[in-house]
Formats: structure tokens, sequence, C-alpha cells
């Protein structure tokens, strides 16, 4: 081409070519894609794409692309893909997400039932992860719980062999472990689920809730959600450094591997990591539930799923895809290859051998039976995930920790919650 | 007298000859929107569509993946009653402010020694941009060691220095929260500021300083009276979009505090992603995106506005 003219000319002529010519047919998809978050657990994540994927890809010619997002990018991505409705067809989900993308993904109640039957039933706290108006939307695989991360060694330095059942009992062992160096770290910034973890269940154990099961009437302004403030406002300053108030999910993990911290509360990627790469740290790390107070012991309720997105090309294919991933042959081999890391919510699972290898990861299986979904005893909700994303109840213990009155939090967080909930 | 290229200046087909493509591209309008075509698509794809559908957004009820309800203001009504929102204007100002400050005068203060010969002065050029070339996320990373209690080497400075006797919680405590981003923003933007005052500084003829150093002018005299009224337009224009850009800035803040402790750290751009992304109301989160747009637009025109006058 000697000239621009010619080379546009050719250009335009090739563009016009390309967009007016033979387009594919709508045949039957050769591949589907998985969309997951990267799982703390490697092998989790190589299981599936080495084992898995290959095994269907073998069975039945279909190729499974396995597309992992960063830890707290997941939601973003099912965002971008729910609205543009193009991406993956089956995507792994936590929290009430199911809720938020529910009209956009598949009624999968059959495929529920039948691997209900199967390896069930079901734990009933799931359902109402899952379950919008009586159709399964998401299968559930397992929970990544948040418990409490501990040192054995330094609890034993204060005469502590036993984690402490009350949360006042762990006030006074953190006190004295603070004196000594070893101060706690629970998180009480703008992570996603350190903070939401262990804060969640601390105002439910003294009896304070956030909104009613009517999903409307604000219920946070309470003496119950007085006195869990007011513990908080105790812990923070007479067990914890004051960097928690800035730590998002990373720093308490980094914190306990860089032995800054002897407790803190956390899923158990750190017991993991600790065994791996801190051989030492990994023999004195021990996990124990959520201490109870006044009124109970809870947990926070993370459950991962799989959904398959409306607008898949084939949605009995992705169907097909779960059922068999779903089967007990194949699940278990991949809840064994994720170290533990997610407690299944299938009864039949209770007594897997995943829970031999390890024991000091049973409590995540034990917690599941005193684990709720943020909001709770709210129904799940559009309006759950925005007082989470503003961080409502986060915030209020947060700022009492600086210092701010306890009347004064709750009621910010009181007339933050009525503007979310439309309350009246 | 100007000249006109050869190839406009050649005439228009003369009426009767026959179609041609070539005759076609020979034509001044069509040709002309040919070669703006790609540039006019692309902004319209990238940036008035966001920016319309952005707008459009704000006006509906829209959690993630419904139809969306129109509320016409009902957003923006609903945020003048959100305490957050009001914490998120004030600290997104204090960051923009203090921000801009501390680069003008830090990237004045860089320009003007880049503008002096030393030995490695290109070596020495090359290095002051680093902070602007490496990946914000990844710079901020190191930010985060910076600033931990433990292993920060600013509070090892200071203890071993003798000036405190335990170390600062940068990111956990609020004040300081809001210091320590404003210290990564600086450090970040120092260098943009930098490199274009310079390459103003560039463009300002030594006769002048030599004719005014002749007349008795002190250096402060000659910064002030010579240099800065010709830098003027440069100085606006990096301002400006150095106020843009801090203004809804996402990343730094996203990866070192995302808006915490208890919203000290909160700006617009992380509240509306929040809100939007992980709330899943898009409209709300649509909302506050745009509520930075009148100031940042008065800005514009304000600055565009002085600009022309001069």
């Amino acid at each position: 081409m000697r000239t621009r003219r010619e080379f546009l000319t050719v250009t335009v002529v090739l563009g016009a070519a390309a967009a007016l010519g033979p387009r594919s047919t709508g045949a039957a998809p050769k591949s589907m894609s998985v969309l997951h978050e990267s799982s703390f657990i490697k092998a989790f994540d190589e299981f599936f794409v080495k084992k898995l994927a290959l095994e269907y890809e073998k069975l039945t010619g279909i190729k499974i692309n396995y597309e992992p997002v960063s830890v707290g990018s997941l939601l973003t991505r099912m965002t971008t893909v729910a609205e543009t409705r193009s991406g993956p067809e089956v995507t792994a989900t936590g929290f009430n997400w199911p809720w938020l993308f529910e009209q956009s993904l598949v009624d999968v109640t059959d495929l529920a039932n039948e691997i209900g039957q199967k390896l069930g039933p079901w734990y009933d706290s799931v359902t109402d992860a899952v379950v919008i108006n009586r159709k399964w939307k998401g299968l559930p695989w397992g929970n990544i719980g948040q418990l409490e991360v501990y040192r054995t060694d330094w609890f034993k330095e204060v005469g502590v062999t036993k984690f402490p059942d009350t949360w006042e009992e762990l006030l006074d062992v953190g006190r004295k472990l603070k004196q000594k160096g070893h101060p706690f770290g629970f998180e009480l910034g703008h992570g996603w689920g350190d903070n939401h973890g262990w804060l969640y269940p601390l105002l439910w154990s003294y009896g304070g809730r956030e909104v009613d099961r009517d999903g409307k009437t604000v219920l946070l302004d309470s003496d119950e959600t007085a006195r869990a403030v007011d513990f908080c406002r105790r812990f923070y300053k007479e067990t914890m450094l004051e960097d928690v108030l800035g730590w998002t999910d990373v720093n308490n993990n980094k914190a306990f591997l860089g032995e800054q911290i002897s407790c803190t509360n956390n899923a158990s990627s750190i017991l993991v990591v600790a065994k791996r790469d801190f051989p030492e740290l990994g023999r004195v790390t021990d996990h124990a539930l959520n201490p109870q107070g006044p009124k109970g012991r809870y947990h926070l309720l993370n459950p991962q799923s799989h959904s398959i997105f409306t607008f898949a090309q084939d949605v009995n294919a992705a169907k097909a895809f779960l059922r068999w991933l779903y089967d007990d042959r194949q699940l278990s081999a991949w809840l064994v290859a994720g170290d533990a890391y997610y407690a299944p919510f299938l009864h039949a699972y209770d007594n897997h051998p995943m829970w031999n290898p390890e024991p000091r990861y049973i409590p995540y299986k034990e917690s599941l039976k005193t684990s709720r979904l943020p909001g709770w005893p709210g129904p799940p909700s559009h309006a759950m995930s925005e007082s989470m994303a503003k961080y409502a109840v986060v915030d209020m213990f947060a700022k009492a920790c600086q210092g701010a009155p306890t009347k004064e939090v709750i009621a910010a967080a009181v007339l933050q919650l009525k503007q979310i909930y439309k309350a009246k | 007298m100007a000249v006109r290229p050869a190839s406009l200046a050649r005439p228009a087909p003369v009426a009767g000859r026959p179609f041609t493509l070539r005759g076609l591209l020979e034509r001044e309008g069509v040709f002309s929107w040919l070669m703006l075509g790609p540039g006019v698509a692309f902004l319209l794809a990238f940036v008035a569509y966001p920016f319309f559908y952005g707008i459009s957004l704000s006006l509906q009820d829209r959690p993630v993946t419904r139809p969306g309800v129109f509320v016409g203001l009902a957003n923006f009504a609903a945020l003048t009653h959100d305490a957050v929102f009001w914490q998120v204007t004030r600290n997104t100002f204090v960051y923009t402010i203090v921000t801009t400050i501390l680069k003008l005068v830090g990237g004045m203060a860089l320009a003007l020694v880049m503008n002096q010969t030393f030995r490695g002065k290109n070596l020495a050029r090359a290095f002051v941009l680093l902070p602007f070339i490496v990946p914000t996320v990844l710079s901020t990373i190191a930010w985060m060691w910076i600033l931990d209690p433990t292993f920060s080497v600013v509070n090892w400075l200071l203890v071993h220095g003798g000036v405190i006797t335990s170390g600062f919680s940068w990111l956990g405590n609020a004040s300081l929260a809001m210091v320590s981003i404003i210290v990564v923003n600086t450090w970040r933007g120092v260098p943009f500021y930098g490199i274009t005052l310079l390459a103003g500084l560039q463009t300002i003829s030594p006769d002048l300083h030599e004719a005014a150093a002749i007349d008795g002018a002190s250096a402060r005299q000659r910064f002030v009276y010579v240099t800065l009224p010709i830098l003027k337009p440069v100085v606006i224009i990096v301002t400006m979009f150095s106020v843009i850009f801090t203004f809804s800035d996402f990343q730094l803040v996203y990866a070192l505090t995302n808006g915490g402790p208890a919203n000290a750290t909160n700006i617009f751009a992380i509240y509306a992603f929040n809100l939007g992304m992980l709330g899943g109301q898009l409209g709300l989160g649509a909302a506050v995106a745009l509520s930075m747009l009148p100031a940042l637009a008065l800005l514009i025109v304000a600055l565009t506005l002085y600009l022309r006058r001069d």
C-alpha cells in the first residue's frame, strides 16, 4: 500500500467483510466456565483444574474453564457478569449473594433435592442463604467459618490451657497477655470477612439484633446492644493493638504469622499457612469456637455455593455439570483436597475422613450449628448487603473503641440502618 | 500567509465524474470525518456512554440485576440525610486540597532543582518518575509495610532516634490514617507535577532571567515576576488534572484502608464502589459518584475561564 488512502480503503473493506461475514451457528457449547474466588487452599483450585475439569472433559467432551478471581473481588466480577449478561455459566457465591442476584440465577431445586436425598439432609442454617421463595438458587459446598485462632504456648504462659468459654473470660486472658507483650488483634476496620466475622457474633451473643424478622423494624437500639458495645470498647482497650481499627482482612493474618498477636478471629487459613511456611508456629496455633455471651454463642455464616446464570448458553449442560460435581465421588475428593477449609452443609459429611488428619479444624464443623448470616434474624436482602457495605455495625463498634459514647454510636448506627431498611 | 496542506488543497471531484471510493475519500468532509471517526467513537463508547449511563442510574432505584425504577432525585435526597456521605465529602475535600498544595509546592521545588545543570541530571530525572510509573497497587503494598505498626521503618527510625518510645499506629488512628494517605498520594503525585512543570520551565528563555538579573532583580523576584507568570498556564493545567485524579482517587485508599478506620479515610470513589458493587445498590452508588461532578465541573470551568482571560 503506497498511500494512506489505500490503507484506509483496504481497512474499511476488510472491516466490512468481517462484520458482514458468516456468523457461527448456535451449536451446543463445547466448553463452560466456572467463576470462583481463588481459594486460600491452593490444592483446592488445583484439584479442580487438574483433576475434575479434565475428568469431565474426558467424560463428556465439554471443556471446563476455571476462572479464579482474587480474594475479595468475586462480588464485583459477579456484578459485571450479571449486568452485562455475558461471561461464565456457573459462579461461586458467598454470604447472601444468591439473594442479590436472584433474578439472574437458575432455579436448581431439583438438583438440591437430589443431592439432599443422597448426601443430606442439608443443614437448616444454609437454606436461609440459598433458598429464595422456596427455590434453591445455589448449591452450597461448604462454609468458610470465622473462629478464634490463638497461640497455645502464649496462652499457657498465663496459665490457660483451654480456650475461654465466655467473652468476659477471654477479656481477662487478653488483659494478661497484653501485659506480657502478646496483645490480641481482632479486625475493626473496613475489611470484609474478619470484621463482620466476630462483631456480628459478639452483638448476637449479648442479645443485640440489627433488624427484626420482618426486615424493616430496626432493633439495634437496645440495652443488649449497649452491653455489647461497652464490652467491645473494654476488649479493644485492654487486649488489643490500636492498629486493629485500620485493619483490613489481610492484616490479622499477617500480624498472627508475624507473631505480633496471640489471638484473632479468622478462617483456618492462618493455620494452613503456618503449617506450610512456619511449622514452629503451626505447632502452637489452635482454633476454638467463638466465646459465648449472656445470650448464647454465635458464628458468622459464609456459605460457598455454586449457581448457574440464567443467560448461560445451555442451562441443562450447566446443571448436568453440577449434578456430576456434587456426586459424592467428586465432591468428597474435592473437599479433601480443600484440607477441611470448607465445612460442608451435608450431614453425610459430618464424619467424613476429611476431618481426621487435622482435628484442629473440627471446630469449624461444629460452628455450623450456631452460624447465622449477617443481619440475622432479618431476612437476607439487598438492604442487608447495603448495611454490610456501609459497615453500619462494624463502625458502631469501631467508633466506640475510638472513644465515642455508647449512646452516640448506637444512635448513629440506628439512623443509618433506618435509612437502609426504609424503616418508619 | 497560511499554507494549506497539499492534500486538503486538492479540488473537489467534478460533478458528473463517475463515483469511486477513491473519489469519495478525496472529499475533505468525508476524509476528515473518517479520520475523526475512531476517536469520536472511542469517546462516545468509553466516556460519553458510561457518563450518561451513570446519570441514568443515579436517577433510579436500581438494585443489581433488577430493573430500575425511576425515582428522580431521591437517591441524592437520601444522601443528604446520610451522615457517612457528609463525612466522605469532608474527607475528599481535605484529601484533595492538602495533597494538591503539597504536590504543587513539592513539584515546583523538584522542577526548579531538575532545571539546574548538574552531573547525573538525566538519571535523577528518570528516578524521580519512579513513584509515578510503578503501579499504584504495588507501591501501596510497599507503603503498607512502611506504615505497619511493628515493621514500619518510620516507627523504627523514630523510636531508635529517641523521638518516641513506641510506634505510631499510622493506619489505625483516625487522624494519622488521613495523614498517611495524604503522604502516600503526595509521594505518588509529586513527579507528575515535577516533570510537567519542568517542561514548562524549559520553555522559558534564559535571556529573560538574564535581563531581569541585569536590572537588579533578586532570585526570588526573578521567580515571582518572570518564572511564575510564564509558568502559570502550565500550573493551572497540571493542577486541574491533579485535582480531578485526586478527587476521584480509588486504588491507593482502597488498598491501604478501604475507607477505615470508621470512615476516617472514606472518600467518594470508595464509598460509591462499596455501595454499588458490594451493597448491590447501583443507583445509590452512581449518585455518590456523580456527587463529585459539581465541584469538579466548577473547578474546570473556573480555571478554564481564568486561562482564557489571560
